[in-house]
C-alpha cells in the first residue's frame, strides 16, 4: 500500500517506501525501502527511529527493518538535508510516503531577499535566468550575458575589450551623484562591483570586477526590480539586486567529472579608415586657400602648405591596430554528494586577447562550494572562490596618447618611422606602434568571495542561519613607461605600483519561519527576522619613480626620483530587517517588508533610515469563474509599493566639515579646507510602485510577464554646485529627484514540443523613461570638458547638449545653427538638449532548438532610440584643419563649391565674427568650436549577438569508455549588425567612468565578431 | 524530536549574536579620516597654524602653476593652440564660454585660497601657543594678507569687481547677498590688505618662495600700475629695485635654468618631486614627451629670434621649423618649474612705465634699456614719450613672452582690440563661471555683461 504525503511547498518531494509489517509476540517488523522520486536513487543513512529511541538507519539500497513494540502509533523518520517525518502505522503491509528535501530547488522556488519564495507567490517583479540559459555566449564576464535576457535590465559592453567595463542598469538611471550600480550578491555574499583599477586608461570605467567571477560556476541569476523584492536591502537596494547562485552538488549523488574546452578567434567588424596623403594635401590647401578668402586676402598671394600635394606618401596606421584575437577557455568541475555532505569544485582558466592590441585578459579561477550536515538539525557550509586575474591594461577614449588615438590622429604622410629607423610622433600624440611595442602596464586582480555559515534547524520550519562573508579584493598594478614612448620620454622611463585592498567584510543572522498549515494548507507563511553588520575597509598604497638606468631595469627602488603614497578609509553599515508574506488559498498573498539601517557615512542628526514594502498577489487562476473561462492556464496579479535607499558612490567621510591634509609646499605639510560638513546627510530614497501580470495560454504554448513600473527617487545625494566664493565649488545635500517609469514585457513560447524536435522562443522589449524632475542647477559635464553632456530638469540624465546644426548653406558653403532665442547671433544661449543616450526601449529575442543530438540557439538584441556622440568625427570630420591632425574619408565629402549639399562646412580656420550665424568662423571654432549636433548620430541597433550549434554525440560512441556525455558546440557572436551608426560599433560608451557620460565613441575599441569551437566531456 | 532546553540554548546563541552588534552600535557608526582634520580642530595650536599657511601657498599654487600662465598667453598674441582640448581652443579664439575649464578652475582656485587666507586670519590670532611666537603669528598673518590681495588682485584683473568675501566659509551662509563689488572697490580691497601685509611682515629674509616685504612692495607696484596710479607705481617698484636681494641675472635664461630661485625672483613658488609642475608638459612635443598643447605663435617667434628685439630671449624657443616650442618651462620629466609670479625685470618696467606716463622719459628710456642690454639687445633712443610707451609694452611682451602678463597688458592698455582683433570689450573680461550665476542669488543671474 502507498500513499503520497506532500510537504511543504518550498520543497523537493521524495518517495519514501515502507513495506510489510506484521505483528509478532507484541511486536510487530516494519520494513521499507528509501527512495528519492524525482532521481529514483535509494536514500541511504536515514533514520528511522521510535519515541522510546528504538532506531535503525537505512541501507545502501534505502530499505530498512525495525521491530517495534505493537503499542507504536508513530515512527520518526529523518535524513540529512530532508525534513522530517512522522510516519503513522496503520495495519499496512507496506507504507510509501513522500518527504521533502529541505534545500534541493524547485522549479518554482527561487532565491529572493534573505530566503527563498515560491514564485507563484511572489508579489515581487523578480526575473529568474538559469546558468544553461547562459552558456550559449561567449564573454568572461556574467553581466555581459545578462543582455538582452532579462527585461528592465539594460547591459551595455563599453568598449570590446575583455575584462572591461559593463554598464549594468536595472530600470534606468536613479541617481546623479551615488551609484546607479545593482547590489550584487554571489551566494550570500555582498560583493564589490566598484572597479579598482586605477592606471588611467581614457574616459572609461576601466574594468569590471564581475569579471572575476568565471561564468561556468553560475547555477542561475535572479535579478529583484521593484520595491518590494529589493526594500529588504535598504540603503543598497534601491538600483536594483542582482543573486547569484553558484553551482552545489546534490546529496546522494555519484561525483561527476565535467571537462570544457574552447577556442576561439575575434576579429574587428568595421576598421578605422584615412585618407591618403595627397588628399590630406588637398584639404590643408584648401583650408588655407579660403581662410585667405575670408580674411579679404587674395588666395593667389599666400603660399599654400603644400605646393604639389600629389608628391604626399600615404602611410597605413590602421591596420597596425588590429589583430586576430585569440581566446582560449578551460573549465573542470567536479561535483557529488554523500548522504551527508555535497561538494562542487569548479576550476577555470579563461584567456581572451583584444582585437585592438596589447590588451588582454587572463583569469583563473578556483571554487569550492561544500554542505556539511553536522548533525541532522545543524548544517554547516561554505561558498568559497578564489580567482587570480590578469590584464594587459592600455589606455584609449579620449587620451590623445593612447592606442587608438596615436594610429587615427595624425595625417597619413607623416611617417611612422623616422629616417633612423626610430619611432616618429606628430604634434601631441604618440606612435602607435611605439605603445603596442612597449606598453607595459599590467594589473593583476587577487579576489576571495567566501561565506561561512551555520544553519540550525530549531523546530520544524524555523530555522537560525548565522553567516560571515568576505569579498577581498586585491589590485597590484604595475606600470612601466620607458623610453619609447611619451609617458617615459622625458621622464628617462618613468614607472608606477599601486597596491589596492577593498575588503568588504559582513556578519548576518537570519531566523526564517516558513510553514503551512490548516486542512488544505490553507495558510501559508513565508516570515524572516535578521540583522547584519557590514563593514568596507579600503585601503591603497603607491609608489612612482622617474628616471631610471635604461629601459630594462623597472623596479621603482633605481629610480632616480621616488614617492608614495598611502590612504585608508573604512565605513560600517548595520542593518536589522523582517518580511513575512502570508499566502491564503494559494490564492491571495500579503507580503510587507521593512528594513532600518544606519551606515557611518551620514551625519550624525540624520543616520538611520527606514525602508518598508508592502504587496500582493492574486492568482486569478484559481478561482472558478476564471477558470471556466477556459482561456488561462495561469493568471496572476502582483502589484507592490515600497522604499528603498542609495547610499553607495559618496565617500565614506562625505558628511563632514574637514581640512584635508596633502596641502603642502616648500616640503612643508600644509592643509587646507575641503568640505563643509553636513549634519543632515542621509540616504537618497526611491519609492517605486510596481503592477505586474502574468498569464499562460493554449496550453502554456504562450507565457506572458507584463510589468508596468513608477520609480521616483528623491533626496538625491547631489553635489549642489555653491558659489565659488564660498571657497568651495559643491555641497553634498539631500536635493533633487529623478523618476524612471517603463513598461516591460517578456513572452516566453514552446512553440513546437515533441520526442524529436523542440523549439523555444522567448522575448523581451523594456521601455523606461527617465526625467529628472528637480535638480538645483544645470550641471554640464562629458567630453573632456567640452560639457557637451548635460543634466537639467525637465529632461533624461545623458542629454547632449550641442548646437543644432541646420544645414550648410550650398551658397556661401558655412554651417547655420538654430538660433533658439533668434537674437540674429549664435550664442551660449543657442545651445540646446538635442538628444539623450537612453534607448527607448531595448530587448531580445532568443530561439532555441532542438533536432536529435543537435541544439541551434540564437539571439538577437536590439535598442532603439539612443544618440551616440561621435568623438571621431568631431575631431577628424570638420570645417577646418589643425597642425598634425588628420582626417578621414567622410571629410572629402565637404562643401567646396557654391551649389554643393552636405552636411560638412566649408573648411576655414578664420576666426573673427565667431557670434556670426552662417559665418565661417562657427564652421571650426569660433562660438560653436565644433559642438555641432552633425556628429551626434542614432546608435540605434539591432544585432545577432550570438548563434551557437551544439551535438551531443550519441553515447554509442563511446559507450566503452566510462564516459557519460559528450557534447561538440561552435559559438559565433556579433555575426551581423544593423545600425546607421557611422563609427565602427553602437556598443560604445567611451566615458563611462561618469554615469552622466553614456553614449560617447571616441577612440574605443569595438565589439569582436569571435568564432569559438569546444567540447564539453563529462565522466 | 525537541527537546526544550536545547531550543532554549539556540535562540540564546541568536539573540547573543543580534545582541553583540546593537550595543556596539553607534561607536561603529563614528568613523573618522585619518588624513583629515574636523574643521574646528584645524587651526588651534602652532602646528596647525603653520600647516594652515602652507596649505594656503599649496592654493596659490594650483592656479598659478598652469592656469593663470595659460590665461595670460593663449588668449593674445604669443601662444596659439595646437592640442585636443577645446578650453585651450575656446581661448586661444577669445570664444570663452562660461563654462571653460581653465577660467573655471582658476576662478575657483582663487577663492580656494582667499578662503584659506581668510580662515588664517580669523583663527591665528585666537591661537595661544607658547610655540608661536608674536613675530611668527604676524608673519602668518602677514602673508595671509598678502595671500588675499594677490588673489582679489587676479580676480580683478580677469573678471573685474569681484564679490568680496573676508571670513572664513563655515557655512554656505556666509555669500547670502553678498553682491559683486565694482572693480575699484576690488582693488581697493587688495590695498588695504597690502597696507596690512606691510605692517605685520618683517624686512625679507633669504627665501624668494615665501611673501616678504618686497614682495608686498611689488604686488603694490603692480596694483598702482593698474590703477594708473604713476607715482605710487614708481614709488613701490623703486623700493624693490633698491634691495640689493633682487637684481637682473645675465645671460637672460639663468633665471629659468635650475637651480632656479636667482637672484630675479621677487616671488617664485617652488616645486620638487615631492610637489611637481608639469607645465612644460603643454609645452613641449610629443616627441619629448609633451602634450604641445600651447604653441609659440610665428610672431612671437620671430621677434624672439631677432637680436635687436629678442635677443638673449631667443633661449625661450628651441625645436625649428614647423616644431618650434616654448622651453620657458623646461624641467621635462624632472617637473620642477618655478611659477615665476614676479620677477625684478618687471619692476624695472613698470617704473619704466610709470616714469613714462609721467613724463620722466629720460628715467624711463634707462629702465627701459636696462632690460634690453641684459638681453643682450643694443639700447633704444627714443624721445616720444607715445613711442617710448609703445617700446615699453613691446619690451613686456617679449621679456615675459610666455608668463602671465600679455593678455592682461593689452586689456590694461586697452589694446587687446587693435592688437588681438578682440573689439568688443565685453571680452576683455573672463566670464564668471556658469554655475555660479545659477546658484548664486547675489549675482541676479547676471554674467560679466556679452556672456
Amino acid at each position: 500500500m502507498s500513499k503520497i504525503v506532500k510537504a511543504l511547498a518550498t520543497a523537493v518531494p521524495l518517495v519514501f517506501l515502507v513495506a510489510n509489517s506484521f505483528a509478532q509476540n507484541g511486536k510487530i517488523t516494519v520494513k521499507g525501502k528509501i527512495t528519492e522520486s524525482t532521481t529514483g536513487t535509494p536514500v541511504a543513512g536515514a533514520t528511522i527511529q521510535t519515541n522510546n529511541n528504538k532506531a535503525t538507519t537505512s541501507n545502501d539500497d534505502g530499505s530498512f527493518i525495525i521491530i517495534v513494540d505493537d503499542n507504536i502509533k508513530n515512527i520518526h523518520i529523518s535524513a540529512v538535508g530532508y525534513e522530517n517525518y512522522y510516519l503513522k502505522l496503520r495495519n499496512a503491509s507496506e507504507y510509501t510516503i513522500q518527504l521533502v528535501s529541505e534545500n534541493s530547488k524547485l522549479d518554482d522556488v527561487i532565491v529572493t531577499g534573505y530566503g527563498t519564495q515560491n514564485k507563484k507567490f511572489i508579489a515581487g517583479s523578480i526575473v529568474n535566468i538559469s546558468g544553461n540559459e547562459l552558456k550559449e555566449i561567449p564573454s568572461s564576464n556574467f553581466t555581459q550575458l545578462l543582455q538582452g535576457k532579462a527585461s528592465g535590465v539594460q547591459v551595455s559592453a563599453n568598449s570590446g575589450v575583455p575584462g572591461g567595463g559593463i554598464t549594468f542598469r536595472v530600470r534606468g538611471n536613479n541617481s546623479i551623484n551615488a551609484a546607479v550600480e545593482p547590489l550584487y550578491i554571489i551566494d550570500g555574499v555582498f560583493i564589490n562591483s566598484n572597479n579598482n583599477v586605477q592606471t588611467g586608461m581614457g574616459g572609461q570605467t576601466q574594468t569590471s570586477p564581475l569579471a572575476d567571477i568565471s561564468p561556468s560556476d553560475i547555477e542561475d541569476i535572479t535579478i529583484l526590480k521593484d520595491a518590494n523584492a529589493t526594500a529588504i536591502y535598504g540603503s543598497l537596494g534601491a538600483n536594483g539586486v542582482v543573486i547569484v547562485n553558484t553551482k552545489k552538488g546534490k546529496l546522494n549523488s555519484k561525483g561527476k567529472i565535467s571537462f570544457n574546452i574552447s577556442q576561439g578567434r575575434s576579429q574587428a567588424l568595421k576598421k578605422f579608415e584615412h585618407i591618403t596623403g595627397e588628399e590630406t594635401g588637398i584639404l590643408v590647401n584648401e583650408a588655407a586657400i579660403n581662410t585667405a578668402k575670408d580674411n579679404g586676402i587674395d588666395p593667389a598671394t599666400i603660399t599654400l602648405p603644400f605646393p604639389d600635394p600629389s608628391v604626399l606618401p600615404t602611410y597605413d596606421r590602421n591596420s597596425g591596430l588590429f589583430r586576430n584575437a585569440k581566446s582560449a577557455n578551460y573549465e573542470l568541475n567536479i561535483r557529488g554528494g554523500s548522504d551527508k555532505s555535497t561538494y562542487y569544485i569548479g576550476l577555470g582558466y579563461n584567456n581572451e586577447e583584444s582585437i585592438v592590441k596589447p590588451s588582454g585578459f587572463e583569469r583563473i579561477t578556483a571554487r569550492i562550494n561544500y554542505d556539511n550536515y553536522v548533525t541532522k538539525n545543524i548544517k554547516i557550509g561554505t561558498n568559497t572562490n578564489f580567482s587570480r586575474t590578469y590584464r594587459n591594461v592600455s589606455s584609449n577614449d579620449n587620451n590623445p596618447t593612447g592606442v587608438i588615438n596615436s594610429a587615427i590622429f595624425p595625417r597619413s604622410y607623416v611617417p611612422i618611422f623616422n629616417a633612423d629607423g626610430t619611432y616618429n610622433r606628430a604634434g601631441s600624440f604618440d606612435n602607435h606602434l611605439a605603445l603596442i611595442n612597449n606598453l607595459d602596464n599590467n594589473a593583476v586582480g587577487w579576489r576571495t568571495i567566501s561565506n561561512l555559515y551555520a544553519e540550525i534547524s530549531i523546530i520544524p520550519g524555523l530555522k537560525f542561519k548565522s553567516s560571515f562573508n568576505i569579498d577581498n579584493n586585491d589590485m597590484f598594478e604595475n606600470n612601466y613607461s620607458n623610453t619609447l614612448i611619451v609617458a617615459g620620454i622625458a621622464a628617462k622611463g618613468s614607472a608606477s605600483s599601486i597596491a589596492n585592498k577593498a575588503l568588504y567584510l559582513t556578519n548576518e543572522q537570519v531566523l526564517t519561519y516558513v510553514k503551512r498549515f490548516g486542512s488544505k494548507h490553507t495558510h501559508d507563511i513565508n516570515a524572516l527576522v535578521g540583522n547584519t553588520f557590514n563593514t568596507v575597509k579600503i585601503q591603497n598604497t603607491s609608489a612612482s619613480g622617474q628616471g631610471f638606468a635604461t629601459d630594462n631595469i623597472k623596479a621603482i627602488s633605481d629610480a632616480a626620483t621616488r614617492s608614495g603614497s598611502s590612504s585608508r578609509s573604512e565605513a560600517n553599515l548595520i542593518s536589522y530587517f523582517a518580511k513575512a508574506s502570508y499566502t491564503l488559498d494559494n490564492k491571495y498573498t500579503l507580503d510587507a517588508s521593512i528594513r532600518a539601517d544606519a551606515s557611518s557615512k551620514f551625519g550624525v542628526d540624520n543616520r538611520w533610515g527606514y525602508f518598508p514594502s508592502a504587496g500582493f498577489t492574486w492568482r486569478a487562476s484559481e478561482e472558478k469563474f476564471i477558470q471556466n473561462l477556459n482561456i488561462f492556464d495561469e493568471l496572476k496579479f502582483r502589484g507592490s509599493i515600497g522604499l528603498s535607499g542609495n547610499q553607495n558612490g559618496i565617500g565614506p567621510y562625505a558628511a563632514l566639515g574637514l581640512w584635508s591634509s596633502g596641502y603642502n609646499y616648500l616640503e612643508t605639510a600644509g592643509t587646507a579646507p575641503t568640505q563643509l560638513e553636513n549634519r543632515n546627510l542621509t540616504w537618497e530614497t526611491t519609492r517605486q510602485a510596481d503592477i505586474g501580470v502574468e498569464f499562460s495560454i493554449l496550453k502554456k504554448l504562450l507565457n506572458f510577464n507584463i510589468d508596468f513600473y513608477n520609480k521616483y527617487t528623491y533626496d538625491l545625494l547631489l553635489q549642489v554646485p555653491t558659489p565659488s566664493p564660498t571657497g568651495f565649488t559643491s555641497y553634498l545635500q539631500n536635493y533633487g529627484a529623478v523618476r524612471n517609469k517603463g513598461v516591460e514585457i517578456a513572452v516566453t513560447s514552446n512553440n513546437i514540443e515533441t520526442k524529436d524536435f523542440t523549439w523555444t522562443t522567448t522575448f523581451n522589449i523594456s521601455f523606461n523613461r527617465n526625467k529628472i524632475e528637480k535638480l538645483a542647477s544645470d550641471i554640464a559635464l562629458g567630453a573632456s570638458g567640452r560639457n557637451v553632456s548635460i543634466l537639467r530638469e525637465g529632461n533624461p540624465v545623458n542629454s547632449f547638449q550641442l548646437y543644432k546644426q541646420l544645414y550648410v548653406d550650398p551658397q556661401t558653403g558655412n554651417a547655420v545653427y538654430e538660433d533658439v532665442n533668434k537674437d540674429g547671433s549664435i550664442t551660449a544661449a543657442d545651445r540646446q538638449i538635442v538628444g539623450n543616450a537612453n534607448p527607448n526601449y531595448f530587448g531580445g529575442l532568443t530561439n532555441n532548438i532542438t533536432y536529435k543530438n543537435f541544439n541551434l540557439n540564437f539571439f538577437l538584441f536590439f535598442q532603439q532610440g539612443n544618440k551616440i556622440m561621435n568623438m571621431r568625427d568631431f575631431f577628424l570630420v570638420h570645417g577646418g584643419t589643425q597642425n598634425f591632425i588628420g582626417f578621414i574619408p567622410r571629410q572629402l565629402e565637404r562643401w567646396q563649391k557654391p551649389g554643393d549639399i552636405t552636411d560638412i562646412p566649408r573648411l576655414t580656420t578664420y576666426k573673427s565674427n565667431i557670434n556670426e550665424n552662417g559665418g565661417a568662423a562657427n564652421n571650426y571654432g569660433g562660438q560653436v568650436a565644433s559642438l555641432s549636433s552633425r556628429y551626434l548620430e542614432d546608435g540605434s541597433f539591432l544585432r545577432l549577438r550570438n548563434v551557437s550549434l551544439s551535438y551531443n554525440v550519441p553515447k554509442s560512441v563511446y559507450q566503452s569508455l566510462k564516459i557519460q556525455s559528450i557534447r561538440a558546440y561552435v559559438q559565433a557572436s556579433n555575426l551581423f549588425t544593423i545600425t546607421n551608426y557611422k563609427g565602427l560599433d553602437p556598443e560604445v560608451s567611451a566615458q563611462s567612468s561618469n554615469q552622466n557620460t553614456a553614449g560617447y565613441d571616441w577612440a574605443t575599441v569595438p565589439q569582436p565578431r569571435t568564432i569559438l569551437v569546444g567540447l564539453n566531456v563529462t565522466f | 524530536m525537541i527537546h526544550n532546553k536545547q531550543f532554549k540554548y539556540k535562540i540564546g546563541i541568536a539573540v547573543f549574536t543580534l545582541g553583540i552588534t546593537f550595543t556596539s552600535c553607534s561607536k561603529l557608526l563614528e568613523r573618522s579620516p585619518n588624513d583629515a582634520l574636523a574643521t574646528k580642530d584645524a587651526i588651534i595650536d602652532a602646528g596647525t597654524a603653520r600647516a594652515a599657511i602652507i596649505g594656503a601657498y599649496d592654493r596659490l599654487q594650483s592656479y598659478q602653476t598652469s592656469d593663470f600662465p595659460t590665461l595670460g598667453t593663449i588668449t593674445a598674441d604669443n601662444v596659439i593652440f595646437n592640442g585636443t582640448l577645446s578650453q585651450y581652443l575656446q581661448l586661444d579664439q577669445n570664444a570663452v564660454p562660461p563654462d571653460n575649464v581653465i577660467t573655471v578652475s582658476a576662478y575657483q582656485s582663487i577663492y580656494r585660497l582667499i578662503n584659506s587666507a581668510n580662515s588664517v586670519i580669523a583663527y591665528v590670532p585666537g591661537v595661544n601657543d607658547p610655540a608661536l611666537s608674536a613675530t611668527e603669528k604676524n608673519s602668518i598673518l602677514g602673508e595671509a594678507y598678502f595671500l588675499r590681495a594677490l588673489g582679489y588682485f587676479d580676480l580683478g584683473r580677469g573678471w573685474g569687481g569681484v564679490q568680496l568675501l573676508l571670513g572664513p566659509t563655515t557655512d554656505l551662509g556666509v555669500i547670502k547677498g553678498v553682491k559683486r563689488s565694482t572693480i575699484e572697490q576690488t582693488y581697493d580691497q587688495v590695498l588695504a590688505d597690502l597696507t596690512e601685509a606691510e605692517k605685520l611682515l618683517t624686512d625679507d629674509a633669504n627665501t624668494r618662495s615665501r611673501a616678504q616685504k618686497s614682495a608686498v612692495y611689488a604686488l603694490r607696484a603692480r596694483l598702482h600700475l593698474y590703477r594708473k596710479q604713476w607715482a605710487s607705481a614708481e614709488e613701490y617698484a623703486t623700493k624693490v629695485i633698491q634691495n640689493s636681494k633682487y637684481e637682473l641675472v645675465k645671460p637672460y635664461k639663468n633665471f629659468f635654468t635650475t637651480p632656479f630661485q636667482t637672484k630675479e625672483s621677487v616671488l617664485e613658488l617652488k616645486y620638487s618631486a615631492n610637489d611637481r609642475n608639469s607645465y612644460w608638459n603643454l609645452w613641449y612635443p610629443s616627441s619629448l614627451g609633451g602634450q604641445y598643447t600651447l604653441k609659440p605663435s610665428e610672431t612671437i617667434i620671430s621677434k624672439l629670434n631677432n637680436p635687436n628685439i629678442g635677443g638673449a630671449r631667443k633661449t625661450l624657443l628651441a625645436g625649428s621649423g614647423n616644431s618650434v616650442y616654448g622651453v620657458l618651462y623646461n624641467t621635462q620629466g624632472q617637473n620642477t618649474d618655478p611659477a615665476y609670479l614676479i620677477r625684478i625685470a618687471e619692476l624695472y618696467l613698470i617704473r619704466a612705465e610709470a616714469r613714462a606716463q609721467q613724463g620722466l622719459l629720460t628715467l624711463a628710456l634707462a629702465d627701459l634699456n636696462t632690460i634690453k642690454n641684459r638681453a643682450d639687445v643694443a639700447s633704444v633712443t627714443i624721445t616720444d614719450k607715445t613711442l617710448l610707451l609703445n617700446a615699453i609694452d613691446e619690451e613686456r611682451n617679449v621679456e615675459f613672452a610666455f608668463e602671465a602678463h600679455r593678455w592682461f597688458d593689452l586689456v590694461r592698455t586697452e589694446k587687446a582690440g587693435t592688437v588681438l582683433g578682440v573689439t568688443n570689450k565685453n571680452f576683455w573680461l573672463f566670464p564668471l563661471p556658469y554655475q555660479d550665476v545659477l546658484s548664486d542669488p547675489a549675482l541676479e543671474g547676471k554674467n560679466n555683461p556679452g556672456y
